[in-house]
């Protein structure tokens, strides 16, 4: 009984978690990680952090560091309900033949999260932004 | 040897958790010359904490069950290994896990694991080696829609079968095949991440095959496990791990398995699990409660 109990309690709180999962605050995304003076801050934080990174730095050798930024800081406002909408190539256009693997992604993603650490970002804004940017693994690699 | 100057004098029964780790410790050193000779950057590339722990049978996982992700951080084109030694304390029992695995372009997993449990009440004690792997199927823990599938056997041999079946067990070793999904679900419960694991276990094992295999009042059968886990920060989770077993021993009634974990990556190479047991009956002996200690490098 006992047991039957626990496992019972178990599933519960299973239940509950992904019952957490839908439950929105009235805030944005895009206003809790600070708005586009933060998101810029990030975006400029994570560029340096590719410029260090020997293993990173040469998928960028051909491009223009500005237009990145700039579509880079567009992609994470539309992606965070905030009021810009992203008007760069799809994802999986702007990636094509690039010989990206999972290194490169899980390199990206570790250099984001640091950046968003850095600026002063808090877990569950990050934890947010990652949950949404993570869907687009699939859009990235598909045209390798 | 470093590790074991710096991290387990600290905790308690250190000269006996750091004895298992010695007694195996030619399967650690051979890890360690694996990692150093095949791995250009010594930390794989996924994100801290992918790779699960060791759990007791060799495979990444969570401690009592193993799960979908394989074993340290190595990704696409990298080669990774891992090193643990784990020791529990119940009522009556001691359990003594030395373990290696090697994780092949996250795709591979093989894993080896001496398991060793010491008969406090009843005195003696019961030995087995595990024999594993594990193939990624589909998917990524924190990536794919669907999580990360994976299925896995796990080769167990008594070393001495005479206790186990004097206890009515029909076979001194056997083979368990497991299919296994784990995935993250991004800040889902007060912001944290939250890992949730199912496996589902094909077993004839009696006591994870430390009561040997099959018996009178049963045989192979499907079991389930599962695990839920909140990552209270990028370096620590907690969380709750459920093992269903079968129960094929009409003089050894045997329950299923529970625990309450903790662990925490200092980095992508050293990782602590602590955690409080319950294992409901073994060998006679009812109500088995207690401590559990792993620590696990990772190259």
């Amino acid at each position: 009984m006992r047991r039957c109990l626990i496992a019972l309690l178990f599933a519960g709180s299973a239940f509950t978690l992904a019952g957490c999962a839908h439950h929105s605050t009235s805030t944005t995304l895009y206003e809790r990680l600070g708005g586009e003076t933060s998101i810029d801050g990030v975006v400029e934080n994570f560029l340096y952090r590719i410029a260090d990174d020997a293993d990173m730095v040469g998928f960028f050798a051909n491009t223009n560091i500005d237009y990145f930024a700039a579509s880079l800081a567009s992609k994470l406002c539309d992606v965070s309900d905030g009021p810009c909408r992203y008007e760069g190539p799809p994802m999986d256009r702007a990636h094509q033949n690039m010989g990206l693997t999972d290194v490169h992604f899980n390199r990206l993603v570790e250099h984001l999260d640091a950046a968003m650490q850095e600026e002063g970002i808090g877990l569950r804004a990050r934890n947010e932004l990652l949950g949404r940017l993570a869907p687009m693994y699939s859009e990235v690699i598909r045209l390798q | 040897m470093t590790l074991r100057r710096t991290v387990l004098p600290n905790m308690p029964s250190s000269s006996s958790l750091t004895k298992g780790l010695l007694r195996h410790g030619v399967v650690a050193c051979i890890a360690i010359s694996l990692a150093l000779a095949a791995t250009p950057t010594l930390a794989g590339s996924r994100i801290l904490g992918t790779g699960g722990v060791s759990a007791i049978e060799g495979a990444a996982g969570g401690g009592l069950s193993p799960w979908a992700m394989l074993s340290s951080t190595a990704s696409e084109q990298e080669v990774g290994v891992t090193a643990s030694a784990t020791r529990a304390w119940v009522d009556d029992y001691r359990l003594t896990v030395s373990g290696a695995s090697v994780n092949i372009y996250d795709r591979v997993e093989v894993s080896v694991a001496r398991q060793t449990l010491d008969l406090d009440t009843l005195g003696g004690e019961l030995e087995q080696d595990i024999y594993g792997a594990k193939i990624r199927l589909l998917g990524d823990v924190l990536y794919h829609p669907w999580g990360i599938w994976s299925v896995g056997i796990q080769h167990k041999r008594l070393v001495d079968g005479t206790t186990p079946t004097a206890l009515g067990a029909d076979e001194t070793r056997g083979t368990d095949a497991y299919l296994s999904a784990s995935k993250l679900l991004f800040s889902a419960f007060a912001g944290r991440n939250v890992l949730l694991n199912a496996s589902l276990r094909n077993t004839d094992a009696n006591q994870g095959g430390l009561l040997g295999f099959g018996g009178d009042q049963g045989n192979r059968a499907w079991v389930a496990e599962g695990s839920v886990g909140v990552f209270v920060t990028p370096q620590w989770v907690i969380g709750t791990e459920y093992r269903q077993k079968p129960d094929n021993l009409s003089v050894a009634r045997e329950d299923d398995w529970q625990s309450l974990y903790s662990a925490y990556f200092f980095n992508k190479h050293l990782s602590l699990t602590g955690a409080w047991l319950d294992l409901g009956d073994i060998a006679g002996l009812p109500s088995q409660r207690g401590g559990y200690l792993s620590l696990q490098a990772a190259f």
